[in-house]
């Protein structure tokens, strides 16, 4: 449905931010996508809705329902948007006009882009927050953003996303300014929606429990590079590239209480301090010479696909 | 972020160093006495002994622009001085303590703010004879409340930042929060200010001494200097000119200096502008 | 009661909001409402709650920066908020704090070895034995690195110079507010083990708040769970992750587990 063929966005600096990435979207799918700050999951997800940041240069191919679209082609992309592919973002407050009333929010699009008259658009908006769960829907719709709290802005977001029955939903870390009982809900109403309406949901999180408990399959990302992926329950108990094991590892868990944590060395470096080769080289266990300079090759994995030059059953 | 500096700083510092040379070559040279009179020499044309010509009285009028260059910078620099740092001091003071100090602080600004900086300056005059000091006194004084309003406004911004509260729970006392902290960190927008209020008090001490209020005979004022050929326009339209157009390049250097410095210490404001 | 290094009695905070109309009684919000709990020198206690739970405003009262409206907090046996101003900043030297904001909780326009010895220098005390060197390296940094500035370094470098800062003057109690929240995972692990190793070679105590249950069992012995200003949980790590007796702590389980991982 969206496919993204050796995809590289490159900073003005020529830093390169994200590094030949291939992944394709499926109906109905819900992917994650796993990294830490400076990997290029927004990035990733900016890129296949056409809103990757000016000045970045991108250059791949991104293929919407088999038609190319070149990163700058707006008006292609906004024929797109909101019908075939929607986002949503992590802080719900600044994504909401704080002078416009919550339902005509929802209502303008629904008027723009499907031509409903005014009731018709209304009883659409009410029939939205309905559907993603927002308590006293009717009342809620006359209501202004500071009057709900941050879980039910996320809805209305999601209600939002949803106007134009898009076929994929992006999500970029839509849980991480929520509390926890509160994300719980979101993630539940993400999967419901995904699985009600036949929708592809793309979960970007730093939140290993979130995606796990969202997503069938998973991509981890680490300085620019896809380096696994994978079905998210099997590369989560399994993980082949050390990365993703240091990172499992390094989460503290509530099981395994040891008196210290295992650490994955060093820090996330730098987009310009990145190695040439393995982006992960320089803090890896079971770095080889040929680390550092030459760029490991896919491989299969037992639970998947790693982007690695040793990978396998780690230490950890 | 473009590394280029904005016109109008580059214009407005031209136009100051000019203004500042001037008054500083003026404490140890003059072509001659500002105040030596050449009664056969007067209303001289332009020549190469005197490069503006002279008054009415011979004097040369290079040299009493520039020991007039000299006094406003002078009065300028002592009265935004004092004005700058009793109103810092009580800016500071009042973001610190709160409650009804700040209270207290800010309403006396307001009236601060209220009183006609004029009336003021005439008040003083009436009260204690007409002079530079006075209008030192009256600049400093209206100076007072703008900077304390100022510095209020920024520091209270900084007094929410969370390395001072990592500094109040090392135990810094607020007095020590204040000069290590919070003074280094609004000193940008203090100085905007100092800036823009340096092209108020020259015009405000120009005014003054053209009302007879400042600067007394023979001490050398562009103020005063209008005033003085205000009588001779028609005879000698030159003698208005040249100190008119002192006051304007001093004014106009200090405030594009000010305007530019606010664009960059503030890239919200500088952004909004058209490129 | 008298071997406890911090003594928290039934203390409870509440704030007067805005009135809604002219004549209204204006709203009472319960920040804090009866919360107590011992800690002994060396202990780690966590407290886990969302944001608007009371943690943090528990916190600033344990430090001194707010009063409770009922209540006393003892630290070593003395009721900190009885202190005259002057006595409470000298008695900070045996209480220091760690903040959430590893990118706001240093002065961008002071070197770090300046930040390092503000402690030292509120007590009136100078850096005569570079004692900066020394806590930098403790926190796993270089002596030499004292004189850069904060933009020089990453966001877990900067939490190592904060707790550099916090330890300096050798307290006995470190109040951590959400210390690790800000930091990516792979960071937040060194950062947690740098904790640990501190709290045994200089006999720490802590006060660790935050949202993430994982991360604080982690780290604590024993667990305070709050709610809108209430104490729900309160017992050993093991026994409150074994039998959680509340809805909320259940879900608060729920969010910190990775499928197929760590499932308890």
């Amino acid at each position: 449905m969206i496919a993204l063929h050796n995809l590289t966005v490159r900073t003005t600096g020529g830093h390169v931010a994200v590094r030949g990435a291939d992944l394709a979207i499926q109906p109905g799918q819900r992917l994650g996508v796993v990294g830490e700050s400076g990997s290029g999951k927004t990035l990733l997800a900016l890129s296949m809705i056409g809103m990757v940041p000016e000045g970045l240069q991108v250059d791949g191919q991104v293929l919407v329902k088999g038609e190319t679209i070149a990163a700058d082609d707006e008006r292609a992309w906004r024929r797109h948007r909101a019908r075939t592919m929607a986002m949503i973002f992590q802080e719900p407050m600044a994504a909401l006009n704080p002078l416009v009333r919550v339902g005509d929010t929802v209502a303008e699009p629904l008027r723009l882009h499907l031509g409903l008259d005014r009731a018709a658009a209304r009883k659409r908006a009410l029939d939205l927050f309905e559907e993603t769960g927002i308590p006293q829907a009717r009342r809620r719709l006359g209501q202004y953003p500071h009057e709900l709290s941050g879980g039910q802005r996320q809805r209305v977001l999601i209600a939002l996303a949803l106007a134009c029955d898009p076929d994929l939903l992006i999500a970029d870390e839509p849980t991480t300014a929520l509390d926890a009982q509160v994300a719980l809900r979101i993630t539940d109403l993400l999967v419901r929606l995904s699985q009600d309406r036949q929708m592809a949901l793309m979960f970007i999180s730093h939140d290993l429990a979130a995606v796990s408990r969202t997503t069938h399959d998973i991509v981890v990302m680490y300085g620019g590079d896809i380096v696994e992926r994978g079905q998210t329950v099997r590369v989560l108990s399994d993980p082949a590239h050390p990365y993703t094991q240091g990172l499992l590892a390094a989460r503290p868990s509530l099981m395994h209480r040891e008196r210290r944590l295992p650490t994955i060395p060093g820090t996330v470096p730098q987009l310009f301090a990145l190695p040439p080769g393995c982006r992960f080289a320089g803090r890896c266990a079971r770095e080889l010479p040929q680390c550092v300079g030459t760029r490991p090759p896919v491989v299969a994995t037992p639970t998947g696909q790693a982007a690695c030059h040793l990978p396998g059953a780690g230490q950890t | 972020m473009n590394a280029r500096l904005p016109v109008n700083i580059l214009i407005g510092a031209a136009l100051v160093a000019v203004v500042m040379f001037a008054a500083l070559l003026s404490a140890i040279w003059t072509p001659y006495p500002y105040a030596g009179i050449d009664v056969a020499n007067k209303f001289a044309a332009p020549s190469g002994a005197h490069w503006l010509g002279t008054d009415q009285l011979g004097r040369d009028l290079v040299s009493q622009l520039m020991a007039a260059a000299g006094n406003s910078m002078g009065v300028a620099v002592v009265a935004v001085g004092i004005g700058c740092s009793i109103g810092t001091a009580l800016g500071l003071l009042a973001a610190a303590k709160g409650g009804w100090i700040e209270e207290l602080i800010m309403r006396l600004s307001d009236l601060g703010f209220a009183f006609p900086a004029l009336l003021f300056a005439i008040m003083l005059a009436a009260a204690f004879g007409p002079s530079l000091s006075m209008v030192v006194i009256a600049i400093a004084f209206i100076n007072i409340p703008t900077f304390a309003r100022v510095t209020r406004a920024a520091a209270n911004q900084i007094w929410r930042r969370e390395y001072v509260f990592a500094a109040r729970a090392a135990g810094m006392s607020t007095f020590a929060i204040s000069r290590d902290h919070i003074l280094p960190n609004i000193a940008a927008p203090v100085i905007v200010q100092a800036t823009i209020e340096f092209a108020v008090a020259i015009l405000v001490e120009a005014a003054l001494s053209y009302l007879g209020l400042g600067a007394q005979p023979p001490e050398p004022s562009w103020g005063r200097m209008l005033a003085e050929a205000q009588t001779l326009m028609y005879l000698a339209p030159q003698l208005a000119v040249w100190p008119g157009l002192c006051i304007v390049t001093a004014v106009l250097g200090f405030g594009l200096l000010g305007d530019g410095l606010r664009d960059i210490s503030d890239p919200r404001l500088a952004r909004r502008r058209p490129a | 009661m008298s071997d406890d290094l911090l003594s928290v009695q039934g203390v409870t905070r509440r704030y007067v909001l805005p009135r809604r109309t002219l004549l209204s009684t204006p709203p009472v919000l319960a920040a804090v409402e009866n919360v107590g709990f011992e800690l002994s020198a060396g202990q780690t206690l966590g407290i886990v709650g969302e944001s608007g739970s009371g943690k943090s405003t528990l916190a600033r009262m344990v430090m001194g920066f707010e009063r409770p409206d009922t209540g006393k907090i003892l630290f070593k046996g003395r009721d900190i908020h009885g202190l005259s101003t002057g006595d409470l900043r000298r008695a900070r030297r045996n209480f220091q704090m760690v903040f959430q904001d590893p990118f706001g909780s240093l002065d961008p326009r002071r070197r770090v070895g300046w930040s390092i010895a503000e402690p030292l220098r509120a007590m009136g005390e100078t850096d005569n034995d570079n004692r900066v060197g020394r806590a930098l390296e403790q926190v796993g940094l270089q002596a030499s690195q004292a004189g850069r500035f904060p933009h020089e370094f990453s966001g877990g470098q900067r939490q190592r110079i904060a707790i550099a800062r916090a330890i300096i003057t050798r307290p006995s109690l470190l109040v951590a507010d959400e210390a690790v929240s800000a930091l990516d995972v792979s960071v937040q692990a060194q950062i947690l083990n740098l904790l640990m190793d501190l709290q045994d070679d200089l006999g720490l105590a802590m006060l660790f708040i935050s949202h993430d249950l994982a991360v604080v069992s982690s780290i604590c012995d024993t667990l305070l769970v709050m709610q809108a200003g209430q104490v729900l949980e309160a017992g050993t790590v093991n026994d409150v992750l074994g039998a959680p007796k509340h809805d909320y702590t259940r879900a608060l389980l729920a969010a910190a587990r990775v499928g197929g991982v760590a499932s308890p």
